[in-house]
């Protein structure tokens, strides 16, 4: 489902450039649980990040569903983060004046769904996440827990077949991360690849496979 | 058409509009500030360009004068005068005469209804009127043809001769007393503004036919010849022949400036013309710069709002929105509230010229309200300065916008 071969990422900082990710190759398969993990400034968001086409590799291959990701344009790249993928971030990213049934609504928006549609997606969505009498509350008003699992909500409105958490848990007591997690487990289990990045091993124990990265490079 | 989207613009737009205000009403300030100075500038050169056209706008004024220079064994410091026949005399000999009329000039007592003043009688022709600017109230008409070929005791008055007289009474049809000759009133000079003038306003002088003045003082010469020129660029022209014609008829040098006195206002309103094209150029100046002050305010405070929302565009971005619909949300959002600080500037400046255009300006004095309580509101200055702040702002608003939706969405999302 998801194969990288030779993926560099350079960042160039003035005169001075740093290269985040060295060549990682890996392959997942659909309905896979992997979780990536590092110490900091090893790559992992960045790697993240790329799996997810919100940034670009500075050279190496990506097929995606069988697409080659560097041919896509921007829209179409577009396309598949609303379509195939769905993002958790570390800090929600929530719209923070949009109400918490916007913020779900928003990916359906952009999708072109229809009015009916999308309200009874985001009914069920936010019923799911157990948030639907907190619909009409704004970010700042929700706990880091709800604002996690509006994040969620908001991740799986196109029903997208992969699932990004970048951190997911990270902003979260443990309680509520353990929630979290309970749900990322479910929706593994209902077929959905998730990929995860997080230097929590607790948190890691829960996925099928690890990949730890080091310094831009995957440790074999 | 699909409004989702804009639906969807307009419910975010609504949330941030306390911050949109702000930019509004910076706009609206901005509109109404510039408007009203340049309609005040406007007014300002439009008012005295009246004014200097009070007297006459193309006029050659002739009197007589001193000699300054021996001329064929005659001395200098000889008093040069016009006489009746002069008018005839040239009129037959510069063609490029289109009206010439003569006018003779004394102080009277002149008296009504147990009232007296002491006034300038002027006596002259009907053509007058339209060289002098000598336009009648309603109900009133200017000295013709008829009045001077029989002698009419008829009179035009001044409107402040008409107040000293006749209070607020009408005094068209009423009698007058010259030196001691009745007069009809036969019209009232409407109120004009003039800054330039020899026997005080016009407000202040009696006219009469000429030939009903020699009844009363049969001066043999005249105190001043008018003349209109068939075109304005022929007054040197005709200028210079005057000096040539009457200095032989009277023996004087041609070149003598002090022979004749000759006031070309022609010539006077090239200078005129020159100075209100500086008051303009200058109140252009200062327009362009406020609108240069303005727009830097509103393009900062835009670029500001625009940047801030980073973040906002990458997440977005990162949940699928196309980068048109980035820039589209940005461009209603800022053609909406570009349009509503304008419009309500316009508004506002548009009503408060014409509310201080109601304001009654007092002609008797040559007061700075006259000026100052004329404005013009030009919509030629509201078009330009809509479509270069227009234009500026857009780019501010839009431009972050716009960078941000073409960078990788992973910036935007980092931008704090």
């Amino acid at each position: 489902m998801i194969e990288l071969r030779g993926i560099k990422k350079v960042y160039q900082m003035g005169s001075q450039s740093l290269e985040a990710l060295r060549g990682v190759s890996l392959k997942l398969v659909k309905g896979e649980f992997v979780s990536i993990m590092g110490p900091s400034g090893s790559g992992k968001s960045t790697l993240m990040n790329i799996i997810g086409c919100l940034d670009t590799p500075t050279a190496g291959e990506y097929e995606l569903d069988g697409d080659n990701v560097a041919g896509l344009s921007f829209d179409q790249l577009a396309a598949v983060r609303n379509r195939k993928i769905g993002f958790v971030f570390q800090n929600f990213n929530l719209l923070p004046y949009a109400t918490a049934w916007e913020n779900v609504e928003l990916p359906l928006l952009f999708n072109g769904k229809s009015s009916r549609k999308r309200k009874e997606r985001v009914t069920e969505l936010l019923n799911a996440v157990g948030l639907y009498d907190w619909r009409a509350h704004r970010p700042s008003e929700l706990s880091g827990g709800q604002q996690q699992r509006i994040a969620l909500a908001r991740a799986l409105a196109n029903d997208p077949p992969i699932l990004l958490a970048d951190e997911p848990t990270g902003n979260l007591d443990s309680k509520s991360g353990e929630e979290i997690m309970d749900v990322l487990t479910v929706l593994w289990k209902e077929g959905r690849t998730i990929v995860m990045v997080t230097h929590n091993d607790h948190i890691s124990a829960r996925s099928q496979r690890i990949i730890r990265l080091f310094d831009g490079q995957i440790l074999l | 058409m699909n409004l989702t989207l804009p639906r969807f613009f307009w419910s975010e737009f609504r949330k941030r509009r306390k911050k949109a205000s702000l930019i509004t009403f910076a706009l609206f300030w901005g509109t109404l500030s510039i408007l009203l100075l340049m309609a005040f500038g406007q007014g300002m050169s439009q008012q005295s360009r009246i004014s200097f056209s009070g007297l006459g706008e193309t006029l050659i004024m002739i009197t007589g004068g001193q000699a300054s220079l021996a001329f064929e064994g005659l001395p200098k410091g000889r008093a040069i005068r016009l006489y009746r026949e002069d008018i005839a005399y040239l009129r037959e000999r510069i063609p490029e005469i289109l009206r010439i009329v003569p006018e003779s000039y004394n102080n009277w007592q002149v008296s009504a209804g147990g009232k007296e003043v002491n006034r300038g009688v002027h006596g002259t022709t009907a053509d007058f009127a339209v060289m002098r600017t000598q336009v009648p109230q309603m109900g009133g008409r200017f000295l013709n043809p008829d009045d001077v070929a029989q002698g009419r005791k008829i009179a035009f008055l001044g409107w402040n001769v008409a107040r000293d007289l006749f209070g607020t009474a009408d005094p068209v049809g009423k009698q007058i007393i010259i030196n001691r000759i009745p007069f009809t009133v036969i019209g009232i000079l409407q109120k004009k503004l003039q800054d330039s003038m020899y026997q005080g306003p016009d407000a202040d002088q009696i006219y009469v036919p000429f030939s009903s003045f020699l009844m009363i003082d049969n001066q043999p010469y005249l105190d001043r010849i008018h003349i209109q020129p068939r075109e304005a660029g022929q007054s040197m022209l005709i200028e210079e022949r005057v000096r040539v014609l009457l200095g032989r008829k009277y023996r004087f040098n041609s070149k003598d400036r002090y022979a004749l006195g000759i006031w070309n206002t022609i010539e006077d309103s090239k200078e005129g013309l020159a100075i209100f094209k500086g008051i303009e150029i200058f109140l252009g100046i200062i327009g362009a710069l406020t609108l240069l002050i303005g727009a830097v305010g509103v393009t900062n405070l835009m670029y500001a709002v625009a940047k801030e929302r980073t973040k906002e565009i990458g997440i977005k971005l990162a949940i699928g929105a196309r980068r048109r619909v980035i820039v589209q949300q940005f461009i209603l959002e800022t053609l909406f509230i570009f349009s509503k600080g304008t419009f309500w500037g316009f508004i506002t400046a548009f009503n408060l010229v014409h509310l201080i255009r109601l304001a009654p300006v007092n002609y008797d004095s040559f007061g700075i309200e006259a000026y100052l309580l004329r404005p013009v509101f030009s919509l030629q200055i509201f078009l330009a300065y809509f479509v270069v702040l227009g234009l500026l702002v857009f780019l501010s608003g839009i431009f972050p916008a716009w960078r941000a939706s073409r960078s990788n969405p992973i910036e935007s999302l980092r931008y704090e």
